[in-house]
């Protein structure tokens, strides 16, 4: 959940151990990662100005979006970066990131203009010096922020991107990283790479998978839609125990940003208790009905309070008359005027014959009796 | 308990000698092999003994657990225990750190054992799952077997080990992080394992390398897949025909299957580890002791030397367990008493694939 995932940031590392790092990702499904890490970063940097962090700073690099964007999104917060300009520092990879222009024209002081993306071990170089310039050296830590991995990976080999990010875990300064990945930009290997570095992965996805991935059907349209404004966000965090926590929730867009729910359980839970076996144990309305109207062989029973006679093969000619006088008037009552044999087969019987004539009704229910033990 | 079935042939040469001239740490196995120890005595008795010298161990590391660290250290604990020269490569900046945690041998006056419960009844047991208790009666016997050393120590993961374990040994540790290819590291094993040869007279003491984590993406030669298939091969053939056992662990998710497939059939004996999930109801009913399981352990493969016949275990997966926070042991899985009252029928839940992140149990 996006709570627990901002207090594990926010708590940082313990001593000796690596930092705690979150990869966000998303894909095109469901495109939000970007709003996500807003979200993140905007709650990290309150605890850190709040003093409820061991973390006494924040640099952002940003890559894919410019550095007054971020100055922007704080202030609309409601954080004031101005007073809080020793706090966090951003480096701008994103004016000039190969160092084509001559004249960069300074934002402000909490900005940094980094030229060189394509070596790595400069932007470590980097990173680290305006960290310390931030909070000083000695134990005192940071947190990182990478706007978007993506655009690292596409100056610099897979290799050298992991090395620096190891690298960044295992600095003793450091208090937490979390960084952005938009994983239908790259190979598989890449963003197993990633998560194989990272501590908590926080992945979005879509709440309705598009059959066959078509978009012009008009059948999922109405899905894309739904898409573009919800989705699932599942976040696995590796414990310390070796354990690993696996957490979903549901995730809106609105106009105000995002917002986390619980997850609602939508046929999550829908078989109740019936177990899994191979065939139908549920009776349809049809079949319920059916059931309802099938005549069951027991004497007593009657509608209209009348005894029901049922044909037992052995009958006297008179009670034969007085069976087809009874029968002919059941016909008739019935609304069909089909003849009898008809009706008969029409209707599904119960042929019962009864072993001798001078049995009270039903007194054959216990075939135990004429033991003779 | 698994234990693979030893054969004693007719023909039984002149193994007393042999016997003796072993060196602290090793001991005879089956066809004619000589065994050193894991360091976990349950994964010693898994395997048939231990590990046999001159074979190479690969684990496969699930990139969600650390569990491939607490093998590893059990083993290099081991080789410093009994003072076997050590060689540790890892991606990690400073390796010699990691030295620091490895766990000392726990004292034998504490009493560990894995018995039943004090508060069982007295009477009437029904023994729900009657293998546990096969091998408490081994247990005993094992451990009167005392020389000067230990075969195999348990070790406490809390305390680490001493310092004169480490120092004024031979042990040898190095980063491969930064090595742009790997002759670095071929040359240390070589070097390492020349000090080592296998002749037919006595071995005096037997070597240990662990590689850990080998294709780590922060490696710079880690895209290079064909050379370190070749290093792992060239690895194979000089541990072969020495006196030693290296053990190399690999997060296969980050190679391509082709790659993964390779490498798995280079291990004369194949293990991995995997993570398992917190709070998983399904595998909470499935399995009993699931609160206190940190992780799996499978045995793929057992090293087969001098011998065409097959190890073949009664189980080959294993929970990790800590026993009071400081033990590592492997547990056959037990399968928990099927609730009747749930309705689920004894197909479904015997098939074990209920949890798709557990992959294939193996009862």
């Amino acid at each position: 959940m996006a709570k627990s995932i901002c207090i594990a940031l926010r708590e940082g590392a313990l001593e000796g151990e690596l930092a705690p790092t979150l990869t966000i990702k998303d894909s095109i499904a469901s495109p939000f990662g970007l709003q996500v890490f807003d979200h993140v970063l905007s709650q990290l940097f309150s605890s850190i100005l709040a003093g409820k962090s061991p973390s006494q700073g924040l640099i952002l690099v940003s890559f894919s979006r410019s550095p007054s964007f971020y100055l922007e999104l704080l202030k609309n917060k409601g954080i004031n970066v101005a007073s809080s300009d020793k706090r966090i520092h951003i480096l701008d990879c994103y004016n000039d990131p190969l160092g084509w222009k001559d004249q960069i024209v300074e934002i402000s002081s909490t900005v940094t203009v980094f030229r060189e993306v394509k070596h790595m071990d400069k932007l470590f170089n980097s990173i680290i010096e305006l960290g310390r310039g931030l909070v000083g050296g000695g134990k005192i830590r940071f947190s990182i922020a990478i706007d978007s991995v993506d655009e690292m990976l596409r100056r610099a080999s897979v290799s050298s991107v992991a090395r620096l990010l190891s690298n960044l875990r295992s600095h003793e300064q450091i208090s937490s990283i979390f960084w952005l990945l938009h994983s239908d930009l790259h190979k598989a290997r890449v963003t197993a790479v990633l998560e194989y570095l990272s501590s908590m992965v926080a992945s979005l996805e879509p709440s309705h998978q598009l059959a066959n991935g078509q978009r012009g059907d008009l059948e999922n349209f109405a899905l894309i839609e739904h898409n573009s404004k919800k989705g699932k966000f599942h976040v696995r965090f590796k414990k310390r125990n070796g354990r690993v926590h696996v957490m979903s929730e549901e995730v809106h867009m609105e106009q105000s940003g995002i917002n986390f729910t619980p997850l609602t359980s939508e046929g999550a839970i829908n078989q109740g208790l019936v177990p899994k076996v191979q065939f139908n144990l549920q009776l349809s309305e049809k079949e319920r009905i059916d059931k309802a109207n099938v005549v069951l062989p027991f004497e007593h029973q009657g509608d209209n309070g009348k005894p029901l006679q049922i044909y037992d093969g052995r009958r006297s000619l008179v009670d034969s008359k007085h069976e087809r006088a009874v029968a002919v008037e059941n016909v008739q009552t019935k609304e069909e005027s089909e003849s009898e044999s008809e009706s008969d087969r029409q209707r599904g019987e119960i042929i019962y014959y009864r072993d001798s004539d001078d049995e009270m009704p039903d007194s054959d229910e216990d075939p135990d009796d004429d033991l003779d033990i | 308990m698994a234990a693979a079935k030893t054969r004693s042939s007719s023909f039984s040469g002149n193994l007393s000698s042999a016997a003796s001239s072993l060196g602290p740490g090793l001991k005879c196995g089956p066809n004619g092999t000589v065994l050193l120890s894991s360091g976990i005595p349950d994964l010693d008795k898994i395997l048939g003994g231990g590990f046999p010298l001159g074979s190479l161990v690969m684990v496969m590391e699930d990139a969600e657990a650390p569990h491939h660290m607490l093998l590893l250290r059990n083993f290099m604990s081991q080789g410093l225990v009994h003072s076997q020269p050590l060689l540790y490569a890892s991606p990690a900046r400073d390796p010699r750190g990691f030295l620091g945690t490895l766990p000392s041998p726990a004292a034998s006056k504490d009493d560990k054992s894995r018995g039943p419960e004090p508060d069982q009844e007295k009477g009437l047991r029904i023994a729900w799952q009657y293998k546990k208790y096969f091998g408490e009666n081994q247990l005993n016997f094992d451990g009167q077997r005392d020389g000067k050393h230990k075969y195999s120590n348990e070790f406490n993961l809390r305390n680490p080990l001493e310092r004169h374990f480490i120092n004024g040994q031979r042990v040898d540790c190095f980063s491969i992080q930064d090595s742009p290819d790997l002759s670095i590291l071929q040359d240390r094993c070589t070097t390492f394992l020349s000090q080592l040869p296998r002749n037919d007279g006595s071995i005096s003491c037997a070597g240990r390398i662990a590689i850990q984590s080998f294709c780590a993406p922060q490696c710079v030669y880690s895209n290079m897949e064909w050379e370190m298939l070749s290093f792992i091969r060239s690895l194979k053939n000089m541990v072969q025909s020495s006196n030693s056992v290296a053990i190399i662990t690999f997060p296969p998710s980050l190679l391509s299957p082709s790659f993964c497939k390779r490498w798995q059939h280079m291990a004369d004996t194949l293990l991995s580890v995997k993570a398992i999930q917190d709070d998983d109801k399904e595998l909470a009913q499935l399995l009993t002791g699931y609160q206190d399981m940190i992780g799996f352990l499978n045995v793929h493969k057992v090293a087969r030397i001098n011998t065409q016949v097959p190890v073949i275990l009664e189980a080959t997966t294993f929970s990790i367990k800590l026993q009071k926070r400081r033990y590592l042991i492997l547990e056959c899985l037990n399968q928990a008493p099927v609730d009747g009252s749930s309705g689920t029928s004894y197909g479904t839940s015997g098939s074990c694939s209920s949890s798709s992140k557990t992959g294939n149990l193996d009862f």
